[in-house]
């Protein structure tokens, strides 16, 4: 049978162009998820700093909760651990240990600053001058030998320069006071490499040592998983959708030969293998170059992620041949689940269709698929229901592309009665072209179903994708709009204390962003110093108040007041950002969640547990250019520019999903054009008749036309109604913001896309001669 | 005379209910071995349906079918096309031939379904005689249309099948190819000793045969022997005057 399948792929190349497409690309877009998932578990960074230490102490940078079960969940924390220096001590009379060396690291004027003591984790050494030893001496690095540090003296430049990391080292005192944290350090190098065990920090050896070196790299990983499963996830389904549709069409196109072969000697089964043969045949050649294209493919993410951030420049990407053998065998498993459903519709086949005259229309929906059809739908309901009801976005944002999805699955499968009952509509298009298409419309409504499949799918995906950040970005605007009551927004750096100096200046608001965990949930966090608090910001409170706020007070927006089942007068045990555990009081319950954060911290509890503790400022009163000039080298904004800089960063979202916008809008092109092309036979005969070629494409426009029309607005259902569900579980308020002019693209580029796969196919079948085009068999 | 196929109060209804359409009521007819017979009738006096139930391609609502001695009743899908395989061929008016397969394997793609080694000596024999010779590695469409027929019709030997069915073989074909197939046909029956039933329309071709059966409304309402082809279209005339 494969033999046969072979031969039978061979020479109709054009039926099984594609679903070869189809799966060439679903092989390419696995594959390069595979290589994000992959290196978001496997991936490492090499140490750098502390490159010279053979064991590095540091915290453990996992918030561990063990639950009633017994079972213990860790997951990452957003800030460094600091560890006791005392610790350092304690190593030091280990048995076999020779040397050991604290570090401190903060940030400072765009470096990453260290006390002279840690020189020896790198090493680093002087190629010129002396080491810092006054409180105002720094030492740079070699990259930055001419640079000037306002405030203080370059006493000497070290030798080395690390790749991904401007160094600066002041005295060992001077970092000490600059970090602010009493009897804390960063890390401990131990010299040589001996088993160290101590309570309060883990030990860290090879390239386990960059994790602690690069806290960044450690998050980054864990999105690339999130991020790589969701969409390696998705289009796998999206895959799965497009091939069994082509594989149905050519089908459909090829029932007259596979009667046929049914009638001369044929079994079900045997054509069942026969279909199932040029499935995995096509899928294992598609597969392997789709693989191939899909490994260029992760390179090319993964330099974008890196261009956007989102990805550090030294996390490379982990390069095996994994993914790619993934991808082929989800190919091939893809690609065979679309023949088997297929092959259904195959063994209904009944030998006599090869003896009658006219190609027989399959007669009307089955059973099965109608009952599968109305399975899924429930499906589509319950999952939109659930996603009503999710308000992490980690959760929501893949439930709501697998919702979009299901919806139409639904679609597709009951395709055939939609198409019919549209149709079926006593609506009238002037010409003879209209005229025709019309009829065609209504006799072959199981041609339309298959082309409103993918039409609907990329209207559904596109705008899904598109427009839920949007909604989500649109309400926390919002909130932000009403909630900044600040005249003034100073971008960080800025000394508050300079800020409340400056004249007509009423308020001044230090605004921290960091993160928490409530028992390994994480919350985003604001930390606000508390005195004219009401001058600058109006969080919404809906119950108790922020009078008085401070110390261990808390407040908490009305979402996670839900979900954590609290209210005002309760208490809270959380973790902070750095995994210092705390336990607050809450003050008030506030409407502004998302413009802001879910919990409202006093400045001052927060402070001391942030890698970076240079904060926002708020400022009521005063004037622009007198801010400026007090505060030279501080960008300042009024309130509508601080909004509008206040949303959310979604690039890294449209460049993963447009990949799968991009395969759906292949397989648009895919499936318009092979019906069209099918059809040449046919339009032939119209020409034969006497149908002019601007009739005949005028019959094929509008039969397009108006299957991209059902489409777009079954999409558009099928992405509101996501949209809504996504909206009221995120933000309370079920309204989508689909943004206008974003939304009209999405629609003109469907339709454009489909009449651009209509026309181009039709005017090849045009060009040859009717007659000719009539003799040759199919 | 042995017969091939026999046909017992065969009827054959479409639909259910008030919609419900007899395509045959209750025919009952025996094929002798090594005839050529030929199904005629106007349309819709049910000939496909005969064909149909008599090939195994169908089965009739109610009645017996047996194909050389096996009752078809209660076969299924599978049983009837391993019975077809080995023991029915078949010649299509069109669509006959897998456009990707050379001419060798169109024949033999019966026997490679079944799974069995084509008999060389045979397959040289039918090439010879349906004439085809020199033309074993062509593809369909560098055929003409009656070349094509006689692939199709070398198929249908290739199995030694008791009994070979055409339905309109030489409806697609103009008057001087479609007189080189019924000759083929012919041959095929008295050089071979082949069993063949034909479903036709054409007075022409039905005058190759030894019989013609005429089919009106489902039943068999007459049979002419040793037909001409003057005698057969006056029969048809009144067939159609009486429908």
């Amino acid at each position: 049978m494969i033999s046969f399948a072979w031969r039978t792929i061979g020479h109709r190349r054009a039926g099984f162009a594609g679903a070869f497409v189809a799966l060439l690309c679903a092989a390419a877009l696995v594959t390069a998820c595979g290589m994000l998932l992959e290196t978001g578990l496997r991936g490492a960074v090499a140490p750098e700093r502390y490159a010279g230490a053979p064991v590095v102490l540091a915290g453990d940078q996992y918030a561990r909760h063990t639950k009633a079960n017994g079972k213990t969940k860790a997951k990452l924390l957003a800030e460094r651990r600091w560890i006791p220096e005392r610790i350092a001590a304690e190593v030091r009379r280990a048995p076999g240990v020779t040397k050991v060396v604290t570090e401190v690291t903060f940030p400072f004027a765009g470096f990453t600053a260290h006390g002279w003591e840690s020189a020896a984790l790198t090493p680093f050494t002087l190629a010129s001058g002396r080491p810092p030893r006054a409180a105002g001496e720094v030492v740079v690095d070699a990259r930055h030998r001419t640079a000037k540090i306002p405030g203080y003296r370059v006493v000497g430049v070290t030798a080395q320069a690390l790749p991904s990391q401007d160094t600066i080292f002041f005295s060992t005192d001077e970092a000490r006071r600059l970090a602010g944290r009493d009897g804390l350090v960063t890390a401990i190098g131990v010299f040589p490499r001996v088993d160290v065990k101590v309570d309060g920090a883990l030990a860290y050896t090879g390239d386990a040592r960059g994790t602690v070196e690069f806290l960044d790299a450690e998050n980054a990983r864990v999105k690339l998983i999130s991020l790589g499963g969701a969409l390696g996830g998705t289009s796998l389904l999206v895959a799965i959708l497009v091939v069994a549709g082509t594989f149905a069409l050519s089908i459909q196109q090829r029932r007259r030969e596979l009667a046929m072969l049914r009638a001369v000697a044929a079994t079900p089964r045997q054509i069942r293998k026969l279909i199932g043969g040029e499935a995995l045949t096509i899928s294992v050649v598609a597969g392997t170059i789709g693989a191939g294209g899909g490994i260029l493919l992760g390179l090319w993410l993964r330099e974008r992620f890196v261009a956007l951030g989102a990805v550090p420049e030294n996390l490379a990407l982990v390069v095996s041949p994994f993914p790619a053998l993934a991808a082929l065998l989800a190919t091939l498993a893809a690609a065979w689940t679309a023949a088997r459903v297929s092959a259904r519709r195959v063994a209904r086949i009944r030998p006599v269709e090869a003896l009658s005259e006219a190609a027989l229309a399959a007669a009307g929906l089955p059973r099965a698929r109608t009952v599968a059809g109305v399975l899924v739908l429930a499906g589509a309901v319950a999952l939109t229901i659930l996603l009503a009801n999710l308000s992490v976005e980690a959760a929501s944002s893949p439930v709501s592309m697998l919702t979009a999805l299901v919806w139409t699955v639904a679609v597709v499968l009951l395709g055939p009665a939609i198409a019919r009952a549209v149709t079926a509509l006593p609506l009238r298009v002037p010409g003879a072209g209209g005229y025709l298409a019309h009829r065609n419309l209504r006799a072959g409504t199981g041609r339309l179903a298959a082309v409103i499949g993918p039409l609907t799918l990329m209207t559904a995906m596109t705008s899904t994708i598109l427009f839920s950040p949007a909604t989500l970005g649109h309400a926390a605007q919002q909130e932000l709009n009403a909630g900044i009551t600040a005249d003034h927004v100073l971008d960080p750096g800025a000394s508050a204390e300079a800020v409340r100096q400056a004249p007509g200046v009423r308020a001044a608001t230090e605004v921290l962003r960091t993160t928490a965990r409530i028992e390994l949930e994480k919350y985003g966090v604001q930390a606000v110093t508390p005195d004219g608090l009401d001058r600058t910001m109006d969080l919404g409170v809906t119950a108790g108040s922020l009078d008085g706020f401070g110390g261990t007070s808390a407040a908490v927006s009305r979402t996670a007041a839900d979900r954590l089942g609290v209210g005002v007068g309760d208490r809270l045990a959380l973790t902070l950002g750095d995994g210092t555990p705390a336990t607050v009081t809450i003050a008030a319950v506030y409407a502004r969640g998302l413009g802001f954060a879910d919990l409202t911290l006093p400045h001052e509890l927060v402070a001391d547990h942030v890698d970076d503790p240079r904060a926002t400022v708020l400022v009521s009163g005063g004037e622009r250019a007198a801010l400026e000039r007090a505060l030279p080298g501080v960008t300042v904004r009024d309130r509508a520019e601080a909004a509008e800089a206040g949303t959310s960063n979604a690039a890294v979202t449209y460049v993963a999903m447009g990949l799968i916008i991009g395969f759906c809008a292949i397989a648009v092109v895919n499936t318009l054009a092979m019906s069209t092309s099918a059809r040449s036979r046919e339009l032939a005969l119209l020409r034969m008749v006497g149908t002019t070629r601007r009739q005949i494409l005028g019959m094929l426009r509008t039969e397009t036309a108006v299957a991209a029309a059902l489409a777009v607005t079954l999409g558009t259902g099928i992405s509101l109604l996501t949209l809504a569900a996504f909206g009221a579980g995120m933000t309370g308020s079920a309204t989508p913001y689909p943004q206008p002019l974003g939304y009209l693209g999405v629609v003109a580029a469907t339709v454009a896309l489909a009449l651009a796969a209509t026309a181009v196919p039709a005017r090849f079948a045009l060009r040859a001669r009717p007659a000719e085009a009539l003799a040759a068999r199919e | 005379m042995t017969e091939v196929v026999r046909l017992n109060a065969v009827s054959k209804v479409y639909g259910k209910g008030h919609g419900a359409v007899a395509a045959l009521r209750e025919v009952s007819v025996g094929i002798p071995a090594g005839t050529f017979t030929a199904i005629m009738g106007p349309s819709g006096s049910g000939k496909s349906t005969f064909l149909h139930c008599a090939a195994g391609l169908d089965l009739p609502t109610s009645g017996s079918v047996r194909l050389g001695g096996t009752e078809l009743a209660g076969m299924n899908e599978t049983q009837l096309t391993e019975l077809r395989r080995k023991r029915v061929g078949f010649v299509f008016q069109a669509f006959n031939l897998v456009g990707s397969l050379t001419v060798t394997e169109n024949i033999t793609l019966p026997l490679t379904l079944a799974g069995v080694r084509p008999d060389p000596a045979w397959l040289a024999e039918i090439v010879r005689r349906v004439g085809l010779d020199g033309r074993a590695g062509h593809r369909p469409a560098q055929l003409s249309g009656g070349q094509q027929q006689r692939v199709a019709i070398a198929r249908a030997l290739v199995t030694r099948p008791e009994v070979v069915f055409g339905d309109e073989p030489t409806g697609a074909l103009d008057t001087m190819t479609a007189r080189d197939v019924l000759v083929l046909l012919r041959e095929v029956v008295s050089g071979l000793g082949q069993t063949v039933v034909m479903v036709t329309h054409d007075p022409v071709a039905a005058s190759y045969a030894d019989t013609v059966l005429f089919l009106a409304d489902g039943r068999i309402v007459d049979s002419m022997s040793a037909p001409a082809a003057d005698k057969v279209a006056e029969r048809m005339t009144r067939l159609g005057a009486w429908t």
